[in-house]
C-alpha cells in the first residue's frame, strides 16, 4: 500500500512510495536520506544516490558503511547525466526509462527493487525546466505506484514557491508544503488529495497542463475520494483538461460537497467531465 | 412578429400593472393572455395556486398556457432569471416570435420574502434582452407593501391599467441607476459573533464554519453556506481590498456569516443575477454560483466595505 498525503517523516516507506521533502542546509538531507536508504536495504532493495560517490560519503558515511555496500552493488551512485541526460530541459519520457530499465536491473540482480533519492534543486533552478521537471516528477509517481521504485526527491527551500509546483506532483509531502496533491492510484487513476480552491488555483492550473494521459490510457481516470473541497474555478480546469485532453475524462468518487458545485455550474460548462456512477 | 403592445418592440418589454381585486386582476391578465393564446405565442403564468386556479376558469381554453406550479423557481431571484432564461431559450428555439409570461415576485402580501426581488425586478429589464419577451408583472395593491409597489414602480419601464391603457414610466428607473432597498440587518448580527477570523484562507473559514454547524443545521444547508463562504471568501481576496473579515454568528438553528473587505463591491449592478456580465474570464461566477443555493444572499455596499451575508437554516427577517 503506498502511502498517500501529508507524511511527519521519512520512516516506513514501502517499494512504491514516492515521496517530496524540502530541506534549508544539506545536513539536514542526511539523516533522511540514511533513514530512507537504510529502511531501503532493510526491505532488500537497491539503493541508488543520484550525484557523486563523494557526496554519497559524506551524506552516509558517518552512519553506514558505504564501501562494502556499494563494492557488491547494494547502493549506487548514478550521475545526473547518465538518468537525466546533460541538456537541459530534461526529456520526461527518456528519465522514466531510465529510471525503468535500472529498477529492472535491480529486480534482475536479485533486489525487491530500486530506491533513489536525490537533491534535484539545481536541475530546476531556472524557471524554462520546471515544465519539463514535473511531467518527469509526474511519470515518476505513476511509475512507482506500478513497480517496485520508491524515490525521495529533495528540493531546497531556496526554490521558493517553485518547490510547490513539484510538491504537489508526489504521492507523500511533508505537512503544510502544499495544500494539494495530485498523486497516482494503483490502479492507473490520477488521484487528487485536499483542498483546491483560491490558495493554489494558479498551481493547480499548472500541474493540470502538466500531466498528461500515458500513450496506453484509452482514458483517463481521475479520483476524487481524498479531495476535501474544489471550488468552481479548480472545477473549471478540470473541464477545461477533459476538453483538451486525448482520451476520455472520467472522474469517481467526487465528494458531495464538490458534486454540489458542480451540479449548479452543470457539467455541460465542464467540458466532458464524465461523472462515474452519479 | 410580435403582437399587442409590444408589437415592433426588440428585447424584454416589461411592464407593471396593479390591482385591487379579482375582477381588476382578471382586466389585467385575461386580455394579456388570451391574446397570445390567439397569436399562437407561447403564454408562461407563474402564480399561487389560487390565482392560476382563477385565471384557468377566465380563460376560454387554458390549454395552450404554461401555467408554473413549480414555486422553486421563485426560490431565489438568480435561479429564477436562469430557470426563465431556459424557458426562453425553448421557446426561442421553436421560433417564437414573442413568449409572454406573467406572474408574481415573493413579497410579504403573498407571503413570501421580498429580499433580493427588487434587484430581480431591475434586473430582468438587461438580462433578457436577447429574447422577445413580453414580461407582465401584477402586482395585488391590496396586500403588497408600499415598499414592493414602490420597487414596482421604478423597476418597470411600462404600466399597464386595469382598462387596458398602456404607457410609459416616468418613475422608472434604468438598472446602473435603480436604488435598491437596504438589506434588513439580521438581528443576530447585532450581537457578539461566534468567531472573526481576520485575513484567513478560505480553507480556515470552511473549517471554523464545519466546526460551528455541525449538529446545528440541516447537512446539506451546511454544504451550502461552506461552498458559500468560500466563494465569498475567494472574491474579497481576488477583487476586494484591505482586510478581509469572516464573522459567523450561530443560532440554535440558523446561521449567518459575514464576510467583509475594504473595497467597493463589484461595479456591476446585476453582479450575482448572472453567471458573468464583464469581460474579465470568471469574474461574477462565483457570485452567481453563491445566488444559485439554498441560502439566503445579500450583498451590501456600505461607506466600510462590501460585504456578502449568507443565512442558512430557519432565516429571521
Amino acid at each position: 500500500m503506498r502511502v498517500i498525503g501529508p507524511v511527519e517523516s521519512c520512516r516506513g516507506f514501502g517499494l512504491q512510495d514516492h515521496l517530496c521533502w524540502v530541506h534549508g542546509e544539506p545536513c539536514e538531507y542526511r539523516p533522511r536520506l540514511t533513514e530512507f536508504f537504510s529502511d531501503g536495504l532493510e526491505r532488500g532493495l537497491r539503493v541508488a544516490y543520484l550525484g557523486s560517490a563523494g557526496e554519497l560519503r559524506e551524506h552516509l558515511g558517518r552512519f553506514v558503511d558505504v564501501g562494502p555496500l556499494q563494492a557488491r552493488e547494494a547502493i549506487q551512485v548514478i550521475s545526473f547525466d547518465e538518468i537525466y541526460g546533460a541538456g537541459r530541459p530534461v526529456d520526461p519520457a527518456k528519465v522514466i526509462k531510465k529510471y525503468a530499465a535500472a529498477t529492472q536491473q535491480a529486480l534482475t540482480d536479485g533486489y525487491q527493487g530500486l530506491r533513489v533519492s536525490a537533491d534535484v534543486t539545481d536541475l530546476v533552478r531556472a524557471p524554462e525546466q520546471h515544465d519539463a521537471f514535473a511531467r518527469c516528477e509526474f511519470l515518476l509517481e505513476r511509475y512507482s505506484s506500478r513497480h517496485p521504485l520508491s524515490a525521495m526527491c529533495e528540493y531546497r527551500l531556496d526554490l521558493g514557491d517553485a518547490v510547490t509546483q513539484f510538491a504537489c506532483l508526489h504521492a507523500a509531502v511533508p505537512e503544510g508544503l502544499t495544500p494539494f496533491q495530485v498523486f497516482a492510484c494503483d490502479d492507473g487513476a490520477v488521484g487528487l488529495l485536499g483542498d483546491f480552491d483560491v490558495a493554489c488555483q494558479t498551481a493547480f492550473e499548472r500541474a493540470m497542463r502538466r500531466i498528461h494521459p500515458a500513450p496506453d490510457d484509452s482514458c483517463l481516470v481521475f479520483d476524487m475520494s481524498a479531495v476535501r473541497y474544489m471550488d468552481h474555478r479548480a472545477l473549471l480546469t478540470l473541464g477545461a483538461f477533459a476538453q483538451r485532453c486525448q482520451v476520455p475524462v472520467v472522474v469517481r468518487s467526487m465528494p458531495p460537497i464538490v458534486r454540489r458545485v458542480a451540479g449548479v455550474l452543470g457539467l455541460e460548462h465542464l467540458g466532458g467531465v464524465h461523472l462515474e456512477g452519479s | 412578429m410580435r403582437t399587442g403592445a409590444a408589437r415592433g418592440y426588440a428585447g424584454h418589454f416589461h411592464e407593471a400593472g396593479f390591482y385591487g381585486s379579482d375582477a381588476e386582476f382578471r382586466a389585467l391578465i385575461v386580455p394579456f393572455v388570451e391574446e397570445g393564446i390567439a397569436a399562437g405565442e407561447p403564454v408562461i403564468v407563474g402564480y399561487d395556486d389560487r390565482k392560476n386556479a382563477l385565471v384557468r376558469s377566465w380563460l376560454t381554453d387554458p390549454s395552450p398556457v404554461t401555467f408554473l406550479a413549480d414555486k422553486s423557481v421563485y426560490a431565489a431571484p438568480a435561479r429564477a432569471i436562469a430557470a426563465y432564461r431556459r424557458l426562453f431559450e425553448f421557446h426561442a428555439a421553436l421560433g417564437a416570435g414573442q413568449i409572454r409570461v406573467t406572474g408574481e415576485v415573493p413579497h410579504p402580501g403573498n407571503g413570501g420574502r421580498f429580499d433580493g426581488w427588487d434587484r430581480y425586478e431591475a434586473a430582468v429589464n438587461t438580462v433578457w434582452e436577447d429574447f422577445p419577451v413580453w414580461g407582465l408583472c401584477l402586482y395585488d395593491t391590496a396586500t403588497a407593501p408600499a415598499a414592493v409597489l414602490d420597487v414596482a414602480e421604478r423597476t418597470h419601464p411600462r404600466i399597464v391599467a386595469p382598462s387596458g391603457a398602456h404607457r410609459a414610466n416616468d418613475r422608472f428607473q434604468g438598472i446602473s441607476v435603480f436604488e435598491a432597498l437596504p438589506i434588513v440587518p439580521d438581528p443576530l448580527e447585532k450581537t457578539r459573533p461566534m468567531i472573526e477570523l481576520a485575513d484567513r484562507s478560505a480553507a480556515e473559514a470552511r473549517l471554523a464554519l464545519a466546526q460551528i454547524g455541525e449538529g446545528r443545521i440541516a447537512g446539506p444547508i451546511l454544504e451550502d453556506l461552506l461552498i458559500g463562504v468560500t466563494e465569498a471568501v475567494s472574491n474579497a481576496l481576488l477583487h476586494g481590498h484591505g482586510s478581509v473579515t469572516v464573522r459567523i454568528w450561530a443560532a440554535a438553528d440558523r446561521i449567518v456569516i459575514n464576510v467583509h473587505d475594504q473595497g467597493r463591491g463589484p461595479a456591476d449592478p446585476l453582479a450575482g443575477l448572472v453567471p458573468a456580465s464583464s469581460n474579465i474570464p470568471d469574474a461574477g461566477l462565483g457570485l452567481w454560483l453563491i445566488h444559485q443555493l439554498d441560502i439566503d444572499v445579500a450583498l451590501n455596499q456600505a461607506d466600510d466595505g462590501f460585504t456578502v451575508r449568507l443565512r442558512g437554516g430557519t432565516t429571521s427577517g
